[in-house]
């Protein structure tokens, strides 16, 4: 426990010595100010029967549909470009622990391979999740307090938006371990954030496609990756309260992401450094 | 308890070429048994395969074949490395962290509680000679001096029974050097076992009890100190030597050699260096010195890797 707390500590402080952390921090501070701004937030006479969003002034009714809205747009926002920017900052956390003259250090105490990787791994899930909670929990309460709207399924959101990052993380460890290379690692990802998209739209894509192999192909892929924008799709139903019928991304991503985390820590565990 | 800290059983080390499948042999078979309580020298031209070998001996490195041991445990093992110390040689510590920091990550993986480590830390960076200034300082701005110490002091946070040391004292100037020579001679007298890598022959021959010699990953030479430097033969020096008596031992000594007013004389017997004392004696010459001869482990390295 000791040592699974000292990785975690010490990937945070690599997250603030590298201004990772606080570069998320700050454009994560930034964006609820500018709400609070928008919002013209008045916390004493906080809940009121209509309320002023972006000027314009709204029915009762409609608030609950606005501030759905308005989070859906800032889930979507946060799902999409923090999870390009948490991939970016980690990549290097990650590969960093691979350097030369640092990795013989750490491999020298008793500690297993695995263990190292898991908490150096977990460590950097901390540092984005605290900061989509940050966000999230800010946003939620600034829209609360304003139009006392306090429905759960932005906060949900959040959880996929760290679920989807953490199996990216997968790959960005297991590319890390194979080639020591953080851009590497984050040509990779990025990759996968590009095509699972396309990929999505397979039943409208398989109509132009002539040979079965090629539909039979695409299936695969489709199925095999994580599924980034299907993941979108699950987002907004979970902020509009809508249910969710099919829960096959959730699950197929996860075993995606199982996989790499595998492949990783076997490759690790027999690397010679 | 096993009588050995490090214990290797044809170590192996074999490097392939993935895409030309050429072969290279960094360690070759190489069975060593360093006994516990000692402190022993690994030396080899660069290349020779050290580096790797100690790798192995730490796990960094997965051995092709045979076996290291560390007090009778696999250290591939993560619990068999717990009595271990090491300080890297080209180490590049968390440049984020402080002096202090270093040593509270690097101890709590090798699993000491927090009251044991803060209680450690101020009496370790006090030991290796890094003031109060330096605690709080971020190792980005340490000297490669004062990052020898503080490595040096990683090393030592858990109270290891064995220090795995590649060149401590690189980068150290000559007044750090003899500090940490003097904290790792208090270490021997404790019972610490000391592997020491390092390229400085004279401060291996000064420390070491035991060496070995790698060359192109083979085992070429293992002893003690005392045993490879300590000739066979005997060495007189005797100063206002007449010609005559001089010229006469020229054909008896081995050696031979004039240096102003000093003759040095080496024989292969003690009974030709006595008789050569009798001579030089009745020339009414003095006798500088008498002594075994003795190679020093520099002259002992280069005769091996040649």
């Amino acid at each position: 426990m000791t040592a699974t707390y000292a990785l975690i500590r010490d990937t945070f402080r690599e997250a603030f010595a590298r201004k990772v952390f606080w570069g998320f921090f700050g454009c994560c501070t930034a964006l609820l100010l500018f709400f609070i701004f928008l919002m013209r937030v008045d916390v004493v006479a906080g809940a009121t029967a209509t309320v002023s969003l972006f000027g314009k002034t709204s029915p009762g009714q409609d608030v609950t549909k606005i501030v759905k809205g308005t989070q859906g747009f800032i889930a979507a926002f946060m799902y999409v470009a923090g999870i390009a920017l948490a991939v970016f900052a980690s990549a290097g956390l990650v590969s960093a622990m691979f350097e030369p003259g640092r990795i013989e250090l750490l491999l020298s105490k008793p500690v297993s391979r695995t263990h190292l990787l898991l908490g150096r791994f977990a460590g950097n899930v901390l540092v984005v999740a605290s900061n989509v909670w940050y966000l999230t929990i800010g946003t939620w309460l600034i829209f609360g307090i304003k139009t006392d709207v306090w429905g759960t399924g932005f906060l949900l959101s959040s959880l996929w938006t760290i679920f989807m990052f953490t199996v990216l993380l997968t790959v960005i460890v297991l590319v890390g371990v194979l080639f020591d290379s953080g851009a590497v690692a984050i040509m990779v990802t990025f990759a996968i954030m590009i095509i699972t998209p396309i990929l999505a739209q397979k039943d409208q894509i398989e109509r132009l496609l002539s040979s079965e192999w090629s539909r039979d192909l695409l299936r695969v892929m489709y199925y095999v990756l994580p599924k980034f924008s299907d993941g979108a799709k699950l987002v907004h139903h979970l902020i509009v309260n809508e249910p969710v019928t099919d829960w096959m991304p959730l699950w197929s991503t996860a075993i995606f992401g199982a996989a790499m985390l595998g492949l990783a820590i076997w490759r690790f565990e027999r690397r010679t450094f | 308890m096993t009588e050995f800290a490090i214990e290797t059983e044809g170590l192996t080390k074999v490097f392939r070429n993935r895409w030309s499948g050429k072969e290279l042999r960094a360690v070759d078979d190489i069975s060593i048994r360093v006994r516990s309580g000692m402190t022993f020298g690994l030396l080899g031209p660069n290349g020779a395969g050290k580096t790797t070998f100690v790798k192995m001996l730490l796990s960094c490195a997965h051995p092709t074949a045979g076996v290291a041991k560390v007090f009778g445990q696999d250290s591939r093992i993560p619990g068999a490395r717990q009595p271990i110390g090491y300080l890297p040689e080209n180490h590049r510590f968390p440049t984020y962290l402080t002096g202090w920091g270093m040593l509270d990550f690097y101890g709590s993986l090798s699993g000491m509680d927090e009251a044991t480590r803060k209680r450690r830390i101020p009496e370790l960076l006090e030991l290796v000679g890094l003031d109060e200034r330096a605690h709080n300082l971020r190792l980005g701005k340490y000297s490669k001096g004062m990052l020898q110490r503080v490595g040096l002091a990683q090393a030592l946070m858990h109270s290891p029974k064995l220090l795995v040391l590649d060149e401590p004292s690189d980068g150290v100037d000559p007044v750090g050097r003899k500090h940490i020579r003097d904290v790792l001679q208090n270490l021997k007298e404790t019972g610490v076992t000391v592997f020491l890598n390092s390229h400085l022959l004279q401060e291996v021959e000064l420390f070491c009890h035991d060496v070995a010699i790698i060359q192109k990953g083979r085992l070429a030479l293992a002893g003690s100190v005392a045993s490879l430097t300590g000739g066979s033969g005997f060495r007189v020096e005797a100063a206002n030597v007449p010609e005559l008596v001089e010229k006469d031992l020229r054909q008896r000594a081995k050696t031979c050699e004039r240096t102003e007013d000093l003759l040095r004389l080496s024989f292969n017997t003690r009974e030709e260096a006595n008789l050569a004392v009798d001579l030089l004696r009745a020339a009414g010459s003095e006798i500088e010195s008498f002594s075994r001869t003795r190679s020093t482990l520099e002259e002992v390295f280069m005769s091996t890797v040649k």
